[in-house]
């Protein structure tokens, strides 16, 4: 099935790196401080100095090919966000682009894109849903998305749907114990905060939203 | 046999530890099972030894002063800890970057120091963290000179997989460990913790035993540049192992195992 409201491309990747970087610099204080109760209160700074970065990257030369700036944008956060969010952000991105060989797509081609995210997180980090990570937002949102493209809601109605279930995925994070990263081995005094990395991850995909409400309008 | 009312009691404050920092008496009966009487007969008593306090205004029960004071205590059994101190500080200031001082125990290495890198950002004290031996240098650093028994042990105990770069394979951690004795150091990279990377050598008692590690953590890309690390700080991590080895009269062991 083709998305029946318009072809994706560069425009639509900046669109969403922009929403992406406007979400976390408004959220940085919220990430930092949710980071605060079982890290080093750095995901937020970090995140936003990354994600400034890959605006800047993506607009050294916007008209590139989507790929070509998808995996700009990767290589970008891997070296300017650090902690294990640079590497895992960054390096899923850059699979993204990698994954990714036409001037244009559509909702099929993003869903196969935000799997190709999805694997390259799993084959670095090992984490499965109900581990406390940023998979615990990403699984849901991937599900919902591929659901509203089968009910032919088209990318715009799909991608909401992603968003409502990256969000709810991210709030389930609240009363688990981590399983991976450092939070995992520091004891149960991860249980009642809800986990950053889900956070930005549910940031990103509203992000990826707008992105495409406003490229299908 | 075991005192019930022991086991309880214990029942209890692992409860209060586990992520829920205050429980009522009802909470508390609801999790364990018991009799409302009965939790309320060992909160009392616990309290009495200051194991647990009673929040004024919620009528609730958390942990107590008094484990924190024990948990010190322990942390100061271990003869390692002590000598390590002035140690794992010249460490720090000399490779800016944060020291951890592990010990063996079970499956895996319980954080008995921790030096923040000096450099003023916040990090979260690791002391108390453990760690599965086989995802830590610390721990593999521990392992490669324990006697074949031992280290068979842990070897054929499970290996969780922590990241994607975990060795889970026995034969796998092996190689590794035959190259830890024969450098005398132990690498790990992003093994627990994307992102993450510790250069660790271990630490002999005066029977030669390994009785723990002394290690340098920190961001993968500074600690293991071009994906190796850096001979200036496995030499400072090497000469720090040694130095608390003699502290604790220890002899070193390479030798014999290479």
């Amino acid at each position: 099935m083709t998305d029946p409201t318009g072809e994706l491309g560069g425009p639509f990747v900046v669109r969403w790196i922009r929403e992406a970087a406007a979400a976390i610099h408004e959220d940085r204080e919220y990430l930092t401080q949710l980071d605060a109760a079982i890290g080093d209160a750095d995901h937020g700074l970090n995140m936003d100095r990354g994600l400034a970065a890959a605006v800047a990257a993506v607009d050294a030369d916007p008209d590139r090919s989507p790929g070509e700036l998808l995996e700009a944008v990767g290589t970008t956060l891997v070296l300017s966000v650090g902690g294990a969010a640079g590497p895992l952000y960054g390096s899923a991105v850059r699979q993204m682009g990698r994954a990714l060989d036409s001037q244009t797509f559509d909702g099929e081609g993003l869903l196969v894109l935000l799997r190709a995210a999805l694997e390259e997180i799993q084959r670095l980090g090992a984490a499965q849903v109900g581990d406390k990570t940023m998979v615990d937002a990403l699984v849901p949102a991937i599900t919902a998305f591929e659901r509203g493209l089968r009910a032919g809601e088209g990318l715009a109605g799909a991608s909401g749907r992603a968003r409502v279930a990256a969000e709810e995925g991210m709030r389930s994070t609240i009363p688990l114990q981590a399983r991976k990263g450092r939070a995992s081995y520091l004891g149960p005094r991860s249980v009642g905060h809800q986990d950053p990395g889900a956070t930005s991850t549910a940031a990103i995909i509203s992000a990826l939203e707008r992105a495409a409400t406003e490229t299908t309008r | 046999m075991s005192i019930q009312s022991v086991r309880r009691a214990a029942a209890i404050l692992r409860e209060l530890g586990a992520g829920h920092p205050r429980l009522g008496v009802t909470e508390l009966s609801d999790r364990l099972g018991l009799a409302k009487a009965t939790v309320y007969g060992l909160l009392r008593s616990l309290e009495e030894d200051a194991f647990v306090e009673r929040d004024l205004e919620t009528g609730k029960y958390r942990l107590g002063p008094a484990l924190l004071q024990l948990g010190n205590a322990f942390l100061d059994s271990h003869e390692i800890r002590a000598r390590s101190l002035l140690w794992a500080d010249s460490l720090a200031s000399r490779t800016s970057e944060a020291v951890r001082v592990g010990v063996p125990n079970g499956r895996n290495v319980l954080i008995v120091h921790h030096v923040f890198r000096p450099d003023n950002t916040v990090q979260i004290l690791e002391v108390g963290a453990a760690i599965p031996w086989h995802a830590s240098a610390l721990g593999k650093a521990v392992a490669a000179f324990r006697e074949p028994p031992a280290l068979a042990e842990l070897l054929e105990s499970p290996l969780p997989r922590l990241t994607g770069r975990t060795l889970v394979e026995p034969r796998a951690l092996q190689r590794a460990l035959e190259t830890i004795r024969r450098e005398g150091v132990a690498v790990e990279d992003q093994e627990a913790v994307i992102g993450e990377a510790e250069v660790a050598a271990p630490v002999f008692d005066r029977a030669g035993h390994p009785v723990g590690a002394i290690g340098v953590a920190g961001p993968v890309e500074r600690l293991l540049p071009e994906g190796r690390s850096d001979d200036a700080v496995v030499a400072a991590v090497k000469e720090t192992a040694r130095g608390l080895s003699r502290d604790l009269g220890g002899v070193r062991r390479f030798a014999r195992h290479s």
